[in-house]
């Protein structure tokens, strides 16, 4: 794959439309590994959703032997599975092990190719605001890294500043690349 | 027990739930709910009694009393409709124009950036909602079908005042310093009212409007939506009333994963979802309309002559034009303020577009949509004199009205209600919680705990039965308006200068047409 000039590349550009309000994920380093943590506050707000959907499952299954009226067993049963669901897709990016392996020399989030560390470039910081109807609002941050090849990708998600450029300054030490900020001032 | 087996439901209870209560028997279940929505009520009652009178103090008019409130709103949205000189017929086609995006340049979207048209459908898909099904279901059981001419009427004039107020939300809304838009009548009350010179009415006003604010939010935009919600179910699947706890925890439990946990997924699911239950909605009134073609004509003769005879209504006309207001002004909002909240996070350098685009929300929220409910009502001929609330209202009357064309509605219905009821909670916390950190600082701790009453006025809402809750419900929302159309009498200035620069640079050709 050529190599292409990265001031080609707007690197301001946030990689993601949305993104929680809290912190998602920490780093956590290891001598030759760092890796993604989920925090247990975000695992918590996802399984509310298991369980609220198992709960209105269960509900249904009592519904169906107690009284037999389909009607609402089925109601139950499709919000049940569709809650439920919902939430197991919420739980998939938290369980999802991404981390940087010196050994291996690989970049793996088991979603993306494989990427291999000496062709990272750099980190950044953006920001963005995740706007949504009704007007609400509210500031969240993306650490990317950038390939010599042009290709980015995203490294962390969340709504806490402070974490997060704490881990990007500690996983830029790690992997030995500069960090750049590319926060900006968004008008409206 | 009917429809559940009372012993098994207990036990799914006492599985989720800590509370040894929940093992009693169910008769004792149902009686410690019936007792807890009695209190409840009765707390209302005592304690917020003289708000709720207070708010909709009324004066005798023939022999029925007449809110001022009411006329409070129907007079202002009169004025602004005059001083702007009939706005809403007359920019009608540059409103059109600026949702078709006549006036964006294609090349210069920014990333992220919301178009006009995508505004106006979520702000659209916000507005349809339990307003235009349960209160359209209310009007008419008390107010006959002559209320909904007095709907219409109330949605024409609304679009001037909705119009001001979504144009000063974006005028004068306020980057925090967390990065976020906070915007609408608190921030124009307050800094538009300085420029004039009078901040101390200014703050006075924007205390004022945030206060009944956070009231609203938790009666109309939460507790009135969680006990429909659970009303429909009742109606659909015959759960029963004393069970809306189960409907609350659930529905708690979700709306406390979004404004808690700040989960957005959960959020933007619903923003794509609640646009196609709006369709849905839409569409089986057409097809209600459509398969009783021949009774539309009886039904608008009934309509109109009802609006101004006001047979069976108590209070004649004035029985209907009142209760015709009351609604039409719960569905559109306008000159209630909350839109110019929602409004105010808008991308665009022209507050007064964002204005010209929301004055349509009134339009086809009251002048077509409640007026297709009210039809389908109608039609179905199950709302009969005399009109006095006493026998199917609210949501069950609509509900009962489409069924009569086709059973399996309920069900659609019942889907197009709880996503309408979540959705505005969901609305209504946000507007909610900006006045209640305009007021008490945007701590997380403050934040928290309005959250956390939220959701618990989420339960609340969902087991209490209609009554004193209800009229508080009512009775905030309307207050809302007091603060701020006092307000806007005083800003009403601003937006006109705001207008003339704008067409006046369209004329110039500085704002180029692109379409």
């Amino acid at each position: 794959m050529p190599e292409i000039s990265t001031e080609q590349i707007d690197l301001s550009r946030h990689l993601i439309k949305n993104g929680p309000k809290f912190r998602s994920h920490t780093i956590v380093f290891k001598e030759t590994k760092a890796y993604l943590k989920p925090t247990m506050s975000a695992l918590l707000f996802c399984l509310i959703y298991v369980a609220v959907g198992l709960f209105l499952l269960g509900l249904a299954a009592f519904v169906y032997f107690g009284s037999r009226q389909v009607d609402l067993v089925i109601f139950l049963s499709i919000a049940g599975a569709a809650i439920t669901t919902f939430g197991v897709m919420l739980l998939q990016p938290f369980m999802k092990y991404s981390a940087f392996d010196k050994i291996t020399d690989e970049f793996s989030n088991n979603a993306d190719r494989p990427l291999k560390l000496p062709n990272i470039m750099s980190l950044q910081i953006t920001n963005k605001m995740v706007t949504s109807k009704h007007g609400i609002s509210y500031p969240c941050y993306e650490l990317n890294l950038l390939t010599k090849y042009g290709r980015r990708m995203n490294v962390l998600n969340h709504n806490d500043l402070v974490q997060m450029e704490f881990d990007a300054e500690m996983l830029s030490e790690f992997l030995e690349v500069g960090l750049l900020n590319f926060k900006k001032e968004i008008i409206l | 027990m009917g429809i559940f087996n009372g012993k098994l439901l207990l036990i799914v209870l006492a599985l989720f739930s800590s509370s040894c209560a929940w093992a009693e028997e169910a008769t004792g279940f149902a009686a410690t709910l019936s007792s807890f929505s009695a209190g409840v009520d009765a707390f209302f009652n005592d304690y917020f009694g003289w708000f709720v009178n207070a708010v909709f103090f009324s004066v005798p008019m023939g022999d029925t009393k007449f809110p001022l409130i009411v006329g409070w709103l129907f007079i202002a949205a009169l004025i602004f409709t005059l001083y702007f000189g009939f706005i809403q017929f007359r920019k009608f086609k540059l409103s059109i124009d600026i949702v078709r995006g006549k006036y964006t340049d294609p090349n210069s979207k920014e990333d992220g950036e919301v178009s006009h048209f995508q505004a106006l459908t979520t702000a659209l898909s916000g507005t349809v909602g339990l307003g235009n099904i349960a209160g359209v279901g209310v009007a008419l059981a008390i107010g006959g079908p002559g209320a909904t001419f007095w709907m219409i009427i109330v949605g024409l004039l609304g679009m001037a005042s909705k119009f001001t107020e979504c144009t000063l939300g974006v005028k004068y809304r306020t980057i925090l310093p967390s990065g976020a838009v906070s915007g609408g009548p608190m921030y124009y009350l307050r800094d538009a009212m300085a420029e004039q010179g009078k901040p101390g009415l200014g703050k006075f006003l924007a205390i004022g409007f945030a206060i009944m604010c956070i009231l609203g939010a938790i009666g109309g935009g939460n507790m009135f939506q969680a006990n429909q919600a659970h009303a429909m179910l009742n109606y659909a699947f015959g759960i029963p009333l004393e069970y809306g706890i189960i409907t609350g925890v659930v529905l708690a439990a979700l709306v406390f994963s979004v404004i808690v946990g700040g989960m957005p997924s959960i959020a933007s699911v619903t923003e794509k979802v609640v646009p196609w239950m709006a369709g849905l909605y839409i569409g089986m009134a057409v097809i209600v309309i459509l398969s009783n073609l021949s009774m539309v004509g009886p039904a608008f003769s009934a309509i109109i002559d009802g609006a101004f005879t006001g047979a069976g209504v108590a209070g004649g006309f004035i029985g209907a034009l009142i209760q015709g207001l009351k609604r039409a002004t719960f569905s559109n909002e306008a000159g209630v303020g909350s839109a110019a909240i929602a409004h105010s996070a808008v991308k665009t350098k022209e507050p007064v577009t964002e204005g010209l685009v929301s004055l349509l929300e009134p339009f086809i929220d009251t002048v077509v949509i409640c007026t297709m409910t009210a039809l389908v009502i109608t039609i179905a001929g199950l709302n009969v004199a005399p009109f006095d609330g006493a026998g199917l209202t609210g949501v069950t009357l609509t509900a009962a009205s489409f069924e009569a064309t086709a059973g399996f509605f309920k069900y659609l219905l019942a889907v197009a209600v709880i996503m309408f009821a979540f959705s505005t909670m969901i609305s209504w916390s946000y507007y909610g919680l900006k006045a209640w950190t305009y007021l008490f600082g945007e701590s997380g701790v403050a934040e928290m705990i309005f959250k956390l009453l939220f959701c618990l006025f989420v339960i609340v809402g969902a087991t209490i039965k209609f009554g004193a809750v209800i009229d508080f419900s009512d009775a905030a929302i309307f207050a809302m308006s007091i603060f701020n159309i006092i307000g806007l009498y005083f800003l009403m200035p601003i937006v006109k200068a705001e207008l003339k620069s704008f067409t006046d640079r369209i004329k110039s050709g500085e704002i180029k047409s692109y379409k």
